[in-house]
């Protein structure tokens, strides 16, 4: 009879040493097919708490990258097809109007020069700001009013009044200034500057600084 | 006497590592849990950081070029062109036609700028999606599912010429 009790104990000795050693806090495989074993399971968390971890660190360095080229600095755009000014900071619309940009003609003179009225295009800067902006006209201003072309110095190219109360300078003699045909605004109307209404320009020209840039498109 | 103590230990013992095993076996099916669950909120986690920085990447590289181009706020149904890091123009988009939730995230490129007398223009993106205005474009049917966003006459006008074909476009959702 003892003999009998401690062979069956022995047996069921043996049975929950085995179940424990197969018990999932042992740490050992399961032969469960297509099941990872806790330990596999860990040492995957943890190859991908390191890969966040590396993904959020670079990601971290392109931020900071990018937050270095940008700034607070106002800036302009000009549309020439739907001719629109915006002035923006960052993310932020401060001011859209109506524009007057090139009119996209051509002229002849009769000694064979031709001249295109187009808007610049690009990236340009402010390069100078300027009140009662005075006009000096060009050889084409002569030749599209059928008038003869006065020489280089004459004074009769200066022009006072009709570019508005202010103008900023862009170079190469494009400027964004006033003009008389305020109902033209939102038109191609000009010989290749920007035509702004009175009181935009006004904003304009307390807002804007000299180096302000100004995309053209 | 003797005998039935060491039955008596014997049995105490059996029970004992049939505790531990159970026990053991609970616990580790409870941090089984834990751990399938960190490593889907983690799988989660490296798929959004993994979109974050193609993201920034784009915008890494865009900032270095000279062109313009688009992002697309799917979301928002709204796109804006951008040269570096400035934003020249928002534009609202409606969507004519298409499963916009099938687009998908990630840059994609004008392949092709249809110029149209009656101003039936459109800006094709590949496969994924095209810009039209007011007036549909003049294009044979593409495939089902196939995106077409609408802008104004005059901001798709402007967009229009601002773009070259091989311009970019960002997707967002």
């Amino acid at each position: 009879m003892r003999n009998k009790i401690q062979l069956m104990l022995k047996t069921s000795a043996v049975f929950a040493c085995l179940l424990f050693c197969s018990s999932p806090s042992a740490g050992r495989s399961e032969d469960v097919p297509g099941v990872v074993s806790l330990e596999g399971l860990r040492a995957h968390v943890q190859t991908l708490e390191r890969e966040a971890a590396l993904l959020e660190e670079e990601n971290q360095g392109l931020k900071n990258m990018l937050r270095a080229q940008e700034n607070d600095d106002i800036f302009l755009v000009v549309d020439t097809e739907s001719n629109r000014l915006t002035m923006r900071q960052n993310d932020s619309l401060l001011l859209t109007t109506k524009v007057g940009t090139g009119s996209r003609q051509l002229i002849k003179s009769e000694a064979g020069r031709k001249w295109y009225f187009e808007s610049p295009m690009g990236s340009l800067t402010v390069l100078g700001k300027e009140r009662n902006p005075v006009w000096i006209r060009p050889d084409w201003s002569y030749v599209e009013e059928n008038m003869p072309v006065p020489a280089e110095n004459d004074p009769d190219r200066i022009v006072r009044g009709v570019l508005g109360k202010y103008a900023l300078i862009l170079g190469n003699g494009y400027k964004i200034h006033g003009t008389k045909w305020t109902e033209l605004l939102g038109t191609h109307f000009t010989h290749g500057c920007i035509s702004v209404g009175d009181d935009d320009l006004e904003k304009l020209y307390h807002t804007v600084k000299i180096g302000t840039k100004v995309y053209l498109y | 006497m003797k005998a039935f103590n060491k039955i008596g230990v014997t049995a105490g013992l059996l029970c004992a590592f049939l505790f531990v095993g159970a026990a053991g076996a609970e616990e580790g099916t409870e941090e089984r849990g834990k751990l399938l669950e960190q490593e889907g909120r983690l799988t989660a986690r490296i798929e959004s950081l993994k979109q974050e920085q193609d993201y920034l990447l784009f915008q890494k590289t865009m900032y270095a070029s000279d062109s313009k181009y688009l992002v697309l706020h799917i979301a928002a149904r709204s796109a804006q062109l951008r040269y570096k890091n400035r934003i020249l123009k928002d534009l609202p988009l409606r969507v004519v036609s298409g499963r916009i939730e099938a687009l998908v995230r990630g840059a994609t490129t004008l392949t092709g700028k249809v110029e149209d007398p009656k101003e039936r223009n459109a800006l094709v993106f590949g496969s994924a999606f095209l810009l039209q205005g007011i007036r549909p474009p003049a294009l044979r049917e593409s495939e089902p599912g196939f995106v077409r966003f609408a802008l104004s006459k005059k901001d798709f006008s402007s967009l229009f010429y601002a773009v070259e074909t091989g311009s970019q476009a960002y997707i967002l959702p």
